[in-house]
């Protein structure tokens, strides 16, 4: 599903962000990639939204070849991918719904369609009755989980999750990782970054270790130690 | 098909959301555009208006070349031959004697002209043609043609057998077709102004709407959106500007030809414009040009602004 082949980024003032990283991601697995800040997950996941380009090597995801893939094309491919952020990235202005539905907006969903399919993602997520709120009237775990309903609904083969407890105190947070494994169990393959030592330990699941821009193990059912 | 429709749809409601969330900027965008635009049609209205009025009264003004004594037909034919070669001839009219006394008896006192006939003579008026030109700056070229040596035993040579028209009429006609190139050059250079103004407004408003959607414009390009998607509401909400600015420029000029142009209409130099511009089909190819010129300065601005600060080159 995902394959990072001995991929470099350099970045002209920072100088290297990864550096020869190779990653293999079977369809419906769940991988946690962790390291310290700046180790290089966040650009890791930038290259696979396409936000960035690799200085050198090759990454295919869902068959489609980077390297070959048009500017035109990126707008397609982020429609394949769910992405969820540790800032939530909600319109404020947007309701629960809205900001969901603001997804399939985009693609040409019809009202119909809407209103039909992002209830039952809001179901998926546990925010069945929040419909009309704004994000600013929810909790730091609910925000999350409207973030990670936009990213599903259009039921994207592969979800990353970018940092998605950082801001989350342990319950909510918690709150947020069984929706992720509730994800992946329906056949999405899921791509999580975090830092806690604790959800890493607790979930059993491939660990992929950055530092310094470099893979350092990559385990099944692994833990992690800071 | 269906999904490109629904997607108009939406563009088109979130152009007009944005048109009201920013009223202000969107009021002030459309009032500069609708100064712009009647100045531009305005500027139209003058210059038909004086060309028609000028036409007009040109056409009293003619060259007239008087005949000798004896002429017959076919060196009049000579010369009018000559005469309707030049471009610049549009008619030329054969005034009999009999014509030319009836019309100095429309012109006098019936009693001073028997008196003067019966002194001078039936026979003393002389024939003459009276040749209209289309250009007052060619009167004396075309009096020329009747002073050439081929015509000089059939048109008398003395200084007022051959007259380039009323002087003091032609005067004032020609101060008024050098104001209406002085009109129509300032109309260019304001009307050209106002737009330039307009634009810079507009990529203003359009840029302080960017600004105000970074964070949603951000999220739309990461969970899919196009190119064509981002910009569809900014391009939308322009448009409106053009639109508006283009029925309200209209409403304007139109409210002045009906109120100023109905009292002018019973003259006969107004008389062609008020009805051209009243005209159904005229009044349609204003508004549509009116509102098509809007929206061309509203895409053209607001584009300058997306290509500027939407930075969707970069995905």
């Amino acid at each position: 599903m995902i394959l990072f082949d001995r991929v470099t980024k350099n970045y002209p003032r920072r100088g290297s962000a990864i550096e020869n990283v190779s990653i293999h991601v079977e369809a419906k697995e769940f991988v946690i990639i962790v390291g310290p800040s700046g180790a290089g997950k966040s650009t890791i996941l930038k290259l696979l939204t396409r936000e960035e380009k690799p200085t050198s090597g090759k990454i295919i995801v869902g068959g489609v070849d980077y390297e070959h893939l048009k500017d035109r094309e990126i707008p397609m491919l982020r429609r394949k991918i769910g992405v969820v952020f540790q800032d939530f990235k909600l319109l404020p202005n947007k309701t629960v719904f809205e900001n969901v539905s603001f997804a399939l907006e985009i693609v040409g969903h019809s009202n119909r369609e809407i209103s039909h399919t992002v209830p039952r993602v809001l179901e998926i997520v546990g925010l069945s009755g929040k419909e009309h709120r704004y994000p600013l009237e929810l909790s730091g775990g609910e925000r999350q989980r409207v973030a990670i309903a936009r990213a599903i609904v259009r039921q994207p083969k592969i979800l990353i999750a970018d940092e998605p407890t950082g801001n989350l105190d342990p319950g909510h947070a918690w709150d947020v990782i069984r929706v992720l494994e509730k994800i992946n169990k329906y056949g999405t393959t899921v791509l999580l970054t975090t830092h806690n030592q604790d959800i890493v330990n607790r979930l059993k699941r491939r660990v992929i270790t950055i530092k310094d821009g470099q893979v350092v193990s990559d385990k099944a059912n692994s833990g992690y130690k800071k | 098909m269906k999904r490109k429709l629904i997607t108009l749809r939406r563009l088109t409601i979130s152009g007009i959301q944005n048109f009201f969330r920013n009223s202000w900027l969107s009021v002030a965008a459309t009032a500069v555009m609708i100064v712009a635009l009647t100045i531009i049609l305005g500027a139209i209205l003058i210059n038909v208006t004086a060309r028609n009025a000028i036409k007009e009264l040109s056409k009293d003004i003619k060259v007239s070349i008087y005949f000798q004594d004896d002429v017959v037909q076919a060196q009049r034919d000579k010369l009018m031959v000559s005469l309707k070669a030049n471009k610049a001839v549009v008619d030329v009219e054969y005034i009999t004697r009999e014509k030319a006394q009836s019309r100095l008896k429309q012109n006098q006192d019936d009693g001073f002209v028997d008196q003067t006939l019966a002194l001078l003579g039936a026979e003393a008026l002389p024939e003459s043609f009276d040749v209209s030109v289309n250009d007052l700056s060619r009167l004396e070229e075309v009096g020329g043609i009747a002073k050439g040596a081929e015509f000089k035993n059939i048109v008398g040579q003395g200084e007022d057998d051959i007259t380039l028209g009323k002087t003091r009429s032609k005067d004032t006609i020609d101060r008024a077709a050098s104001a209406q190139k002085y009109i129509t050059l300032g109309s260019i250079i304001a009307a050209s102004i106002f737009a330039s103004v307009s634009v810079l407004i507009i990529f203003n408003t359009i840029r302080m709407a960017i600004f105000t959607r970074a964070e949603e414009i951000r999220i739309m390009k990461l969970i899919g959106a196009t190119p064509d998607y981002i910009r569809g509401p900014f391009i939308i909400e322009a448009c409106m500007y053009g639109v508006i600015a283009g029925l309200l420029s209209n409403a304007i000029i139109y409210t002045f030809v009906l109120s100023v142009g109905s009292k002018l209409s019973s003259q006969r130099e107004f008389a062609e414009t008020y009805a051209l511009f009243t005209s159904p089909n005229l009044v349609s190819a204003m508004i549509v040009g009116g509102v098509l010129a809007g929206i061309l300065i509203a895409i053209l601005s607001s584009t300058l602004a997306m290509e500027k600060y939407l930075r969707l080159k970069k995905w």
